[in-house]
């Protein structure tokens, strides 16, 4: 490691300034728990370090009349404890939960798990399934994208130089929609069967499936939407011989995804799993 | 070189670091608290754990000048100062918990974490507290009795 200047911003502000002028010599730090070994193994070299992690303006959980807006220095522990996010959005606090160990979940944060773009991160399928839109911001101002188009490739954000990830937004979840989770293997020495699907429905009185968002990690480069298993599964009748058939399309949709390589029988395999729990979970929320 | 001020084991300190510094550097190598060990140095293993502002973190990842204005706990500042063990400590070497003792400090700062903030967890709440430390040598169960012990010492009004 050869960093020459650390700064640990005391607001936003500072640290918009200091990306601003440091620019591609510079490096964000929140919880560390992906870029310092980076840094150990020379995968990145950055000339100054600029930590996020106690700026308060992205440490917050945000409950607003429409959406919720989590900060992108919000950690794993954060979410998983907070109260403020109800229980229809358990998909997303399992996620957090389900992270590494308490050391990580205490360190590791939201913003810093789309950033790295990993395509085992945990937090992306169920932000996938909300919609969400990501806040970026630079010393000019704000922009709203869909979370989906920051990932450009895995290990590549599409963030300008001077930009940081600022929030995560998406719309709060009514009386008849929730959000499910489920991932196979959970230590990180499992991490190529790490597979997490996060489902997202609503649904009439009748059970039938009037919107659905499915975000799926590790079957793909970053984590993805399945829209055609969504376009198959809307407006049917959500019974478990319905969803045993979902699940096989499903199946079928990741074995094109995957063809020619050598994971694809077992993660083919394995996502119907992952993709039945977080449904049912999903329509469990619901009823409850 | 950079000059920042951070607690440790309630003592304030104002101390010169390298940039390139990890806070697990600036504990062993600038203030000598040879209790944190490291292992593995990418957070899998749990011996460098400390406790940061009443949470427990793994010291190799996180970098010395992040802890400006951090108040932190090392296994050396659980002990009173006449040499006392905390209960922790104490209930680790009745129930056998330790053999080499490379995981130990980062296994008892856990279990403090933890008695914190629920002093009275299951056992399956005690093996996901410790489930970011890894231990070679016990097997765990007799870790899980320790801090199940160390619970009730504590709870009858040990520190
Ligand atoms: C032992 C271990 C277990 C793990 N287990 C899991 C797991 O189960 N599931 C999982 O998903 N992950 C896991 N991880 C990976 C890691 O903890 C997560 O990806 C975490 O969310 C990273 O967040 P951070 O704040 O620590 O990021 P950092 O390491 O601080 O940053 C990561 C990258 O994002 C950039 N960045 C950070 N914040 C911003 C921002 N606001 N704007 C722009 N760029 C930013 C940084 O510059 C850096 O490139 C594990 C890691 C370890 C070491
Ligand atoms: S040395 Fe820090 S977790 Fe292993
Ligand atoms: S006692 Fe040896 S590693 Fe735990």
């Amino acid at each position: 490691m050869k960093i020459k200047e650390v700064i640990k911003a005391k607001d936003l502000n500072e640290a918009l300034l200091s990306l601003d002028k440091y620019r591609d010599k510079s490096k964000l730090i929140a919880g560390g728990t992906d870029i310092v070994i980076d840094l150990k193994h020379k995968k990145v070299l950055p000339e100054v370090l600029i930590d996020i992690s106690d700026v308060e303006e992205l440490s917050q959980i945000k409950i607003e009349e429409s959406y919720v807006e989590i900060g992108a220095a919000v950690t794993f522990t954060k979410i998983e404890k907070s109260k403020k996010l109800d229980n229809r959005l358990k998909g997303l606090k399992e996620a957090s939960r389900l992270v590494g160990s308490p050391q990580i979940r205490n360190l590791g944060t939201i913003g810093g798990n789309i950033c790295n773009v990993s395509p085992a991160a945990d937090t992306v399928p169920p932000l996938l399934a909300l919609d969400s839109i990501a806040v970026v911001m630079s010393v000019e101002g704000k922009r709203e994208v869909p979370l989906q188009e920051l990932f450009l490739d895995k290990g590549k954000i599409d963030l300008k130089e001077n930009e940081l990830l600022h929030s995560i937004k998406f719309s709060k979840l009514q009386k008849n929609q929730a959000l499910g989770f489920s991932k196979l293997g959970l230590r990180k020495a499992l991490a190529i069967s790490r597979i997490a699907t996060s489902v997202c429905i609503e649904i009439d009185e009748d059970n039938r499936c009037k919107e659905i968002r499915i975000g799926s990690g590790a079957l793909g480069k970053y984590g993805l939407r399945e829209k055609s298993t969504e376009d198959f599964i809307r407006d049917k009748i959500l019974d478990e011989n319905f969803i045993e058939e979902s699940a096989r399309f499903l199946k079928s949709e990741i074995e094109k995804r995957l063809e020619g390589r050598s994971s694809k029988e077992f993660k083919s395999e394995a996502v119907m799993g992952t993709f039945k729990k977080a449904i049912r979970e999903a329509i469990q929320l619901i009823k409850a | 070189m950079k000059e920042i001020n951070l607690t440790v084991n309630g003592k304030k300190h104002r101390i010169k670091i390298d940039e390139n510094m990890r806070l697990i550097d600036l504990l062993r190598e600038k203030l000598n608290l040879l209790g944190t060990k490291e292992g593995c140095g990418e957070g899998e293993c749990g011996a460098c754990s400390i406790i940061m502002d009443g949470e427990v973190v793994t010291s190799c990842l996180v970098m010395a000048f992040q802890a400006e204005s951090a108040d932190i706990i090392t296994i050396e500042g659980l002990e009173k100062e006449d040499g006392t063990l905390h209960p922790i400590q104490q209930a680790f070497l009745d129930e056998g918990a330790t053999q080499c003792g490379f995981c130990t400090p980062g296994m008892i700062l856990s279990a403090k974490a933890l008695l914190d903030k629920n002093p009275r967890p299951t056992r399956v709440e005690i093996k996901e507290g410790i489930s970011g430390n890894l231990c070679r040598c016990t097997g765990y169960n007799k870790i899980v009795d320790a801090i199940e012990k160390a619970a009730i010492l504590l709870e009858k009004g040990g520190n």
